[in-house]
């Protein structure tokens, strides 16, 4: 089996932070050559934690050693003369060149699009930006939380809350807006390679991650397109709209001894197969809970006798008695519970990398096995700064 | 870009998918200019049929009938198959070897396929069988977990797993399509949906190997920038959410807000001291918002060069000038008679046209098509498969 899917696809990554270097790690993932080339002070990213013993350390960021596994690392002053030489003789050899600009926006350098085209007439050229090159906020300064709240995604995290001026909407944990728009960035640059195998055509491709985000939200655009209004976030108006019909899902996290369960037992035959698990309670066959649409209106009172039951049992235990009766039924998993995790084990999930600096860890693979190829999503752990200048630089034409 | 300059002009997908994670990526592929075909049933409808995210999951597609139990209905997706480049499904894992399409013979008809299989928790492996909702799902992935307000539980809500599956299949089947132009060679690809969401938490996976600590819950906190929050606007519910990362920034909010004596206070001129305070700052900033509208707020932080924005709901998210200006959100005549604005592709290529980007299909929609068309019945033969609910 050959190494990866793209033998001899060669990729510059010129971004920093989060958004261009997760694509740019996509595709070194797929098997890609990837030469990521960070100013001199690195990327920054190398400024973001975690770290360990909280003491930030340039080689130590456990985001950065994530984001670019499998990379090559240059580092270049693009404000220079030899710097933006360098870069010029690197896009000459390459397929595709991602970028986020700013902080340092290759335009500014003389090293714009148009330029980098001329010199590679077939380039793959992918900016991520927050808003993309077009519309009102094409200017904007974003973050992940800015993304995260004006592209709706915060307004449902929480699910319905009792006061919503005292308890605001939130932003996921992590990074998630910015990775969103690094995966649209690589599923777009995959289809322009695509297209230039076939056509020997480069292109520009302008990726906005806020639209990325929006577009995450599909179900709920349809429903605006016909005029249906945004789900409430009040409980009171929640529990409005579930005893006139109109939610239909039971379904949410029971505490346990050590954490919560995750629970649906939404259809009828799931909810008979519920109450065995439970030992049939006497309160089952009280009116308020015999049918589905009893159970959905009474759904606040339900809830607390669930959790009376639950919260004698383990998660893992709930979980298994749940899924043994074919109802959806999760433990809340932690990110200790992930790392132990017998499924994700066998399936090799997490890959070991041994970096010079940060040690042996264990990183997050991917979520995709292809039959004959291999992927290299353990090649080599991220570079340390400027770790091939030597090796690549020096050999530039 | 004409519809022979999409990238996948020439690709043709069979659609074996329902729900939402496998018709959102096919929509991807086939706005990018793949022949997307749907294989349904009236048998077994999509759960989606009927409501308004099916127009949006199923847009630039042709939809058969087909009945694959049927012992001929598989024979006619065994034929189709044999013309196409991709086939897509997600099924419970077992399904799809239960029904007679395995990978094996799926490859027997097509040797060059790219097989694409999405389950809630992957093909192989002990938890392979758990009966997953995306929703639900998302618990398993450690996903909820890191999100929700300090000292609060795990987040509830959140239709995060299939939206971010959907792109991660087209993603996975481009990458496919290079490898297959590249070496001839085709591929099954086993993909986990849990896998995929826990595969984004790498921060909070690699604090607890190098910490010995499963990361706190922190709402709209960050663990490095401070002030990093959402602040009450004028109206119920109504948030500007601001991001400091600098001491720039933090110069300029200090003085939108007219507090010099915060922009000078020795305490908070690095992130250290401006995480330590972030309570304080929060009061003074919250005092500011209170007096304005988010967008308006919004608008003065931009022009003062302070990352912020308006917490909208869908409805206004819909509303925003920035999807029509951008070209993201578009007019498509409807056959119910209306204009509606409907979600595009959420990049741009070259700047030229856009995606392919058509009306959902109706079940049959394209059986003429696909069955005399492109399978070569005869009129006559695909009558007697519709009485005998092969085609169905």
């Amino acid at each position: 089996m050959a190494a990866g899917l793209l033998p001899g696809v060669r990729v510059l990554d010129v971004g920093q932070g989060i958004s261009a270097p997760y694509c740019a790690k996509i595709l070194a993932h797929m098997g890609a050559e990837v030469i990521k080339v960070e100013p001199p002070e690195g990327d920054a990213a190398r400024r973001i934690g975690p770290f360990p013993g909280d003491i930030p350390h340039p080689e130590k960021s456990g985001l950065f050693l994530a984001l670019n596994i499998n990379k090559y690392g240059v580092s270049l002053d693009l404000a220079s003369t030899e710097g933006a030489k360098a870069l010029k003789s690197l896009v000459a050899d390459v397929d595709i060149v991602i970028e986020n600009p700013p902080p340092d926006t290759l335009e500014a350098h003389g090293l714009g699009y148009e330029t980098l085209r001329s010199i590679n007439p077939g380039l793959i050229f992918t900016s991520i930006t927050p808003f993309g090159n077009r519309g009102p906020y094409k200017d904007f300064k974003a973050t992940d939380l800015v993304i995260h709240h004006m592209s709706g995604h915060a307004q449902g995290l929480l699910g319905a809350v009792d006061d919503p001026d005292n308890n605001p909407p939130i932003r996921a944990g992590g990074h998630q807006a910015e990775l969103v728009g690094g995966m649209a960035a690589a599923t777009a640059t995959l289809m322009a390679l695509y297209r230039k195998r076939m056509t020997g055509n480069g292109s520009r491709i302008d990726i906005s991650s806020f639209e990325a985000m929006v577009n995450q939200h599909i179900s709920g655009l349809a429903g605006s397109a016909y005029g249906r209004p945004a789900p409430p976030r009040d409980l009171a108006q929640v529990q409005e709209a579930a005893s006139a019909g109109n939610v239909s899902a039971i379904g949410g996290i029971l505490p346990c001894k050590d954490g919560y369960v995750a629970v649906s037992p939404r259809e009828d035959v799931q909810w008979e197969r519920w109450l065995v698990i439970m030992g049939n309670p006497p309160w089952a066959t009280d009116d308020r809970y015999t049918t589905r649409d009893a159970r959905q209106r009474n759904s606040p009172s339900l809830w607390k006798l669930l959790s009376e039951w639950s919260s004698n049992y383990s998660k893992h235990e709930i979980a298994r008695w749940g899924q043994e009766q074919r109802i959806p039924c999760f433990a809340v998993n932690t990110v200790l519970d992930l790392l132990k995790d017998e499924h994700l084990a066998q399936r090799e999930f997490f890959v070991d990398l041994n970096h010079a600096e940060a040690g042996p860890l264990k990183y997050p693979g991917a979520a995709y096995r292809f039959s004959h190829a291999k992927l290299p999503l353990a090649a080599r752990p991220a570079p340390l700064l400027g770790e091939h200048n030597q090796s690549i630089l020096e050999n530039l034409a | 870009m004409t519809m022979n300059d999409l990238p996948l002009h020439g690709i043709r997908v069979v659609d074996l998918s329902w729900i939402i994670a496998g018709p959102t990526s096919t929509r991807f592929l086939a706005g990018m200019g793949a022949e997307v075909i749907k294989v349904g049933s009236a048998r077994r409808p999509d759960p989606s049929t009927g409501s308004p995210p099916f127009q949006a999951y199923n847009q630039s597609k042709s939809y058969c009938s087909l009945n694959i139990s049927d012992p001929k209905g598989l024979e006619l997706v065994k034929q189709l198959l044999a013309i196409s480049d991709v086939v897509i499904e997600n099924f419970a894992v077992g399904v799809i070897e239960r029904l007679g399409l395995s990978y094996e013979v799926v490859r027997a008809q097509r040797p060059d396929i790219i097989m694409v299989s999405s389950s809630g928790t992957g093909h192989t492996g002990p938890d392979k069988d758990y009966v997953a909702y995306g929703s639900l799902l998302q618990h398993y992935t450690g996903w909820n977990s890191i999100s929700g307000n300090q000292q609060g539980q795990p987040v509830a809500g959140g239709l995060w797993a299939d939206p971010w599956v959907g792109m991660e299949l087209a993603m996975v089947t481009a990458a496919a399509l290079n490898n297959r132009v590249i070496t001839g060679q085709g591929q099954y690809v086993d993909f986990s949906m849990a896998e995929a969401l826990t595969a984004a938490l790498p921060e909070a996976i690699l604090d607890y190997q190098m910490n010995d600590r499963v990361p706190e819950r922190m709402g709209n906190r960050d663990a490095l920038y401070a002030p990093h929050g959402v602040y009450h606007c004028v109206g119920s519910d109504r948030w500007v959410a601001i991001a400091v990362t600098n001491d720039e920034e933090w110069s300029a909010l200090c003085r939108l807000i007219q507090r010099p004596d915060l922009g000078s206070d020795p305490r908070l001129t690095s992130l250290e001291g401006r995480r330590e305070h972030q309570d304080e700052l929060d009061a003074a900033i919250s005092q500011w918002t209170a007096r304005y509208e988010d967008y308006e707020a919004t608008r003065l932080l931009q022009e003062a060069g302070v990352p912020s924005g308006p917490s909208l709901d869908i409805s206004r998210v819909f509303n925003e000038s920035q999807l029509r200006d951008s070209g993201y959100l578009k007019p498509l005549q409807m056959r119910d008679g209306e204009l509606r604005d409907l979600p595009g592709i959420p990049w741009r290529f070259d700047g030229g046209e856009g995606p392919n980007l058509t009306e959902a299909p109706v079940l049959g929609q394209h059986n003429e098509y696909v069955y005399q068309e492109l399978l070569g019945l005869s009129v006559d033969e695909t009558n007697r498969l519709v009485e005998e609910q092969a085609i169905y």
